[in-house]
């Protein structure tokens, strides 16, 4: 057998380990990708259920527009093409009521619909965003996801993180102290009056990763919907061909992409991370690879340390904050519906016409207080999935094919995803396949509740329908812990420098050589290339990395002044 | 099939960039597949700027891996049986063993299992084919082991080399036969049919059964003469098979890093709506988002009707390839295919052990004229009246297109018409259901066994997924005389060149033709370097070398 020997080894080719290896296959590192699935991209992912019908599992939408990794990896060469849709969201109610909130190039849309229902509000649907500019935008976008998190040492005022500075800078006249401790829902009972459009925006900040009654997360939030507003759109045929255009510039620059690859092992000599041992049914003839200068795990924190690096390494204090780390937040009953026909909500071809159908909405989006039953069902259920039924359900149901005819066959829709939150398995008080064993029941409550809001979605309408619950999700996907589309909760305790743990939060390890990539680091998921370029960073220090020009950092990034390659 | 994009309303400032709207190439290849992409690997690192553009977005067209058994099972819905890889030049060419493609050849290759639970196996090793054919016959055993003397020479020396170099003449090809005596062999069988071929060779109804379905379950029509030749081609490869560990689509995998590494690109998601040409030579291609991408040379893996009927202004296309393109005749039939992923591996009752390790069962036939009813019913438009087809266990070589550990993957596949009475939507269930139960007669535990998923894939859904086989031709065209050798795709085009200047054709409907044999894009990339003055980096194959000595010097 040859010997295999690389500079860097990644373990994971989802997006975060690609992103990082076309990051080091461009600086000249030689890299090597280990996927242990038939395709790279992780959550991006696209699946053929049906010949012709592509559905969405789990990532939907662009969030990432504002990453420096576009440019950085010149991923149009590589294929990267958009389709921007003039609406985004809207949002259904239980009692007749239909708003559609447009999208970036299409505010009028919102305009016309809150004119009708709350012109109070009409001034503060997508005020921070039309009020910050795109180049506003972009700044406080990098400042909070595009920007390593401070190490340790680095005094910092909560008002004077990165965001907070961007924030009172750009947005003086809505500035105030109080903002720093806020949550959401507060924030929308204060500042919104419509009941549906605060519904919209909580559910818009929960499934863009910050749950809205998470203290101290309300940028957060509001900055995951400004991610979603700063593209509106998605990625030509969905977000695998985004990880196409990723694991192309990889190549293109030499990386090796293995897949089929399972890691068993990250080998440790001496406190340093040398090299990964693959499982037995790898498809690759050699099973040891060596890293001459880094291992990159780009897999979650707790198979990383719990699995592939074994607890000989590591001592039993930090092996019991792994365990603990909090996996709830994101995870998905994801249904996908093939049908002949769109939803026409209260049976109204005009509740949205066609050219302007809402990608997404939220359904049924009657108030904050579903939204609170709703996280009550998810994340302190006694009773277990079985209080999950129409009554307790709001759902999210995306149509990308009304934008882009790629992903469906003519003649028919594909409603994918449509997210429910459920539970993570660890957490279910009726076994970790709880939600598995009312698989049939949830989805037929959905289908119902479908119904009654959109009275065309029954019978020979719906041709096909496929579920991943959390559990399938994470044996789909492993990196996908608790069947969390960002693996570990996104609250303040497990954010930025928090994130997975303190120790962790420069994406360094007590194990020399050996670093996280993946989502449960910050600033989490959403497939935003952000994790992989704030790790550069790191690895810039750490004397790993030396990149080109077509390099830049963070204009927040705050060197460790101890670290070996600090300038 | 081509696609209209009415609601794209593109803003004026674009977030991010794109591949941009106009792009220049030397050569861009229309469509993805095994051909498509084996080309424009060779031309990328021959140093042309190269572009691959894809309808889909996964690349691979018939090397297709998909969790079709969602969530968490893999399959591969298409091409599965890999028939050429002990020939394949583009898996030495680019080493692509040592960037982990692996293809596992079992040695247990094709089983048959009759009504009574006997049943005979093809296996890669000769002897123990025929220690299964004395079972029912220690003539036919002795037979097969004769005739395989002179088949696999058939196949080494004059088929196998041949796949990988331009067509000869009619003339030209009976001319280099009669030179050895394994040549004037290959003429003889030409001018039999598959049936007397068999018929000649084997004496036991059972093993003419097994032999008959060998020969024919690619396209050959069994009561046809004029393609004689490839029925040592086909019974040797069914007893030669091998499956891509991780799945078929690591090989498009492994060919697009190759195009990458390259300087080249893929880009899917695409689909060409037209191929441009100004003056009688070829500009360049647009896609249905109205992207164009120039080139000087363009490679369309498409069917004729596809390429010349739909892509090119009808003005443009000579008159002999609008025939072509009119008369061409797809595939006589497709396949229905009824996947399952169970808690148990499938286990037949049959008096070999052997068959549970074999890559392929075929199932449902006890006698030739069973074999024959079967291929007359599908050729005529109908299901036959005894369901009969061939099953593979997925996982039974490669665990990994299971999520979960110990699961298995397995499909049953028959023949079948793309027409059905009420259509495949409606049809399907019901004959998945006759597909269970003529496996379950076979796989008795099949019953108590928990089916977790299933799906199905029908001729329409074949088209579906891959729009070039066109009524569900896996080959994008019937293999008959008038189609094969120097008349595929028409006599006007050779070595993969159209009479159109800086327009090639490299798919499946080009000689040597489809199965992911890759003699059409290995042919055409070496016409294109030849053309373009560009240094073949690569050199024939020595079985193609001594076939070039011995028959063409």
């Amino acid at each position: 057998m040859r010997d295999e020997r690389f500079d860097v080894v990644v373990v994971g080719g989802g997006h975060n380990g690609s992103t990082i290896a076309a990051y080091l296959a461009k600086s000249g590192l030689s890299t090597c990708v280990l996927e242990s699935r038939p395709e790279c991209g992780g959550g991006q992912e696209n699946t053929e259920v049906r010949p012709g019908f592509r559905i969405d599992p789990h990532a939907t939408y662009l969030y990432g527009g504002a990453a420096p990794g576009f440019d950085q990896l010149e991923l149009g060469k590589y294929g990267m093409r958009m389709v921007y849709y003039p609406s985004m969201a809207g949002v259904v109610t239980t009692d007749g009521q239909a708003a559609n909130m447009g999208s970036r190039w299409r505010p009028d849309l919102a305009e016309q619909s809150l004119a009708r229902y709350s012109p109070q509000d009409q001034a503060g649907a997508g005020l921070i965003f039309s009020e910050l500019g795109e180049t506003g935008a972009r700044e406080l976008l990098r400042a909070l996801f595009w920007t390593p998190p401070h190490f340790g040492e680095s005094e910092l005022d909560p008002a004077d993180l990165p965001w907070w500075q961007v924030f009172r800078e750009r947005l003086p006249q809505f500035w105030s102290d109080r903002l720093v401790d806020m949550n959401y829902l507060d924030f929308l009972d204060e500042f919104i009056h419509w009941e549906p459009l605060k519904a919209l925006s909580a559910i818009g900040a929960w499934y863009c990763g910050a749950h809205p009654g998470w203290d101290g997360m309300l940028l957060q939030a509001l900055g995951g919907t400004l991610l979603y507003q700063y593209a509106s759109g998605a990625p030509r045929g969905g977000m695998h061909t985004y990880a196409h255009a990723i694991i192309r510039c990889a190549l293109a620059h030499g990386a090796r992409v293995i897949t089929n690859a399972p890691v068993g092992e990250i080998i440790v000599r001496d406190g340093r991370a040398v090299g990964v041992q693959l499982a037995e049914d790898a498809a690759f003839g050699e099973k040891t690879i060596w890293a001459d200068k880094a291992v990159i795990s780009a897999i979650d924190v707790q198979h990383t340390f719990q699995g592939l690096v074994g607890r000989r390494h590591l001592d039993p204090s930090f092996l019991q904050r792994i365990a603990d780390i909090s996996l709830k937040g994101g995870s998905l009953f994801v249904m996908s519906v093939i049908c002949r026909e769109l939803p026409r909500y209260h049976g109204r071809a005009d509740a949205f016409p066609d050219e302007v159908y809402p990608s997404c909405v939220v359904a049924p989006g009657d108030s904050l207080e579903w939204i609170r039953i709703q996280t009550r069902d998810a994340y302190s259920s006694r009773t277990g999935p079985t209080s999950f039924g129409p009554e307790h359900l709001t759902m999210m149901i995306c149509t990308h094919d009304v934008y882009d005819s790629t992903r469906t066959v003519d003649g028919y829709h594909v409603l994918s995803p449509i997210y429910l939150e459920m539970p993570p398995p660890a957490y279910d008080v009726s076994g970790p396949d709880g939600v598995n064993r009312h698989k049939d029941r949830i989805t037929q409550a959905a289908l119902d509740l479908l119904g009654q809001l959109a009275p065309n979605m029954t019978g020979a309408n719906i041709v096909d329908v496929f579920v991943n619950t959390p559990q399938d999700s994470e044996f789909r996907n492993t990196g996908m812990v608790g069947g969390n589309w960002y693996g570990i909760r996104h609250s303040e305790d497990q954010w930025s420098g928090n994130r997975p743990l303190p120790e962790l939060g420069r994406y360094r390890t007590p194990i020399e050589g050996l670093y996280l990539c993946n989502q449960t680091s910050h600033p989490g998921g959403l497939c935003l290339m952000a994790v992989p370029y704030n790790l550069m960073h790191i690895l810039i220090e750490d004397g790993i990395a030396d990149p080109g020009s077509w390099w830049y950092p963070s204009p927040f990034y705050v060197p460790d002044p101890s670290a070996r390659g600090a300038a | 099939m081509t696609r209209v994009e009415h609601r794209v309303r593109q803003p004026a400032e674009h977030i991010l960039d794109e591949f941009p709207e106009r792009s220049e190439f030397d050569v861009v290849v229309v469509g993805a597949g095994p051909n498509g992409l084996i080309a424009a690997a060779y031309l990328a690192r021959a140093g042309l700027r190269t572009a691959v553009v894809e309808r889909r977005q996964e690349i691979g067209g018939g090397l297709s891996t998909e969790e079709t058994l969602f969530p968490g099972y893999y399959t591969n819905p298409h091409a599965f049986y890999h028939m050429m890889t002990d020939y394949l030049p583009v898996l030495s060419d680019f080493d692509l063993a040592a960037h982990g493609l692996h293809f596992v050849k079992p040695n247990v290759q094709t089983a048959a299992v009759f009504s009574d639970g006997s049943s005979l196996a093809l296996c890669h090793q000769i002897e123990d084919t025929k220690d299964s054919l004395a079972t029912a016959s220690p003539g036919d055993a002795a037979a097969f082991g004769r005739v395989m003397r002179t088949w696999r020479r058939i196949v080494d020396d004059l088929l196998a080399p041949g796949t990988y170099l331009p067509a000869l003449s009619p003339i030209d090809m009976i001319e280099s036969l009669e030179r050895t005596d394994v040549g004037r062999e290959a003429l003889r069988l030409t001018e039999l049919s598959p049936l007397e071929i068999i018929e000649e060779t084997f004496a036991n109804d059972r093993v003419r059964a097994l032999m008959l379905y060998a020969a024919c379950q690619w396209g050959l029509d069994p009561r046809e003469s004029g393609l004689g030749f490839m029925v040592p081609l086909m019974v040797d490869r069914a007893a030669n098979k091998a499956q891509c560990y991780g799945g078929s689509h690591k090989l498009a995998g492994a060919l697009s890093r190759e195009i990458h590494r390259a300087g080249g690109v893929v880009l899917d998601n695409a689909e060409v709506t037209r191929i441009v040409v100004e003056q009688g030579a070829v500009r360049g291609v647009e896609c249905f988002d109205g992207r164009f991408l120039g080139a000087a040379a363009v490679l369309s893996s498409l069917p004729p009707p596809l390429t010349f009927g739909r892509l090119i202004d009808p003005a443009a296309v000579p008159a002999e390839l609008v025939e072509a393109a009119e008369h061409w005749e797809w595939d006589t039939w497709s396949l229905f295919t009824l996947s399952l992923a169970t808690t148990e591996a499938p286990h037949y009752a049959a008096d070999d052990p052997w068959v549970d390790d074999a890559l392929m069962v075929v199932l449902g036939f006890d006698s030739t004229d069973d074999v024959l009813d079967h291929f007359d019913a599908v050729a005529g438009g109908r299901m036959g009246e005894r369901i009969g087809g061939h099953a593979t266990v997925e996982t039974r070589y490669d665990p990994t297109l299971s999520r979960v550990p110990g699961h298995h993957v397995s499909f049953f596949q028959v023949h079948a018409p793309y027409d059905v009475d009420g259509g495949w939507e409606a049809r399907a269930p019901q004959v998945a259901d006759e597909l269970l139960s003529v496996w379950g007669r076979h796989w008795p535990g099949l019953a108590s066994t928990e089916i977790v998923q299933r799906s199905t894939e029908s001729p329409v859904d074949i088209e579906r997924r891959i729009a070039s086989m066109v009524r569900g031709s896996i080959k994008h065209g019937d293999y008959n005389p008038l189609q094969m050798g120097s008349f595929r795709p028409s006599a006007s085009c050779v070595a993969g060149r159209s009479p159109i200047d800086g327009l090639y054709l490299c798919g499946a409907s080009s000689y040597p033709g489809g199965l992911v044999i890759g003699g059409p894009g290995y042919i055409a990339a070496g016409s294109v370097a030849e053309d373009m003055g560009v240094a073949q980096w690569w050199q024939a194959p020595k079985f193609v070398t001594r076939y070039q000595d011995r028959y063409l010097s």
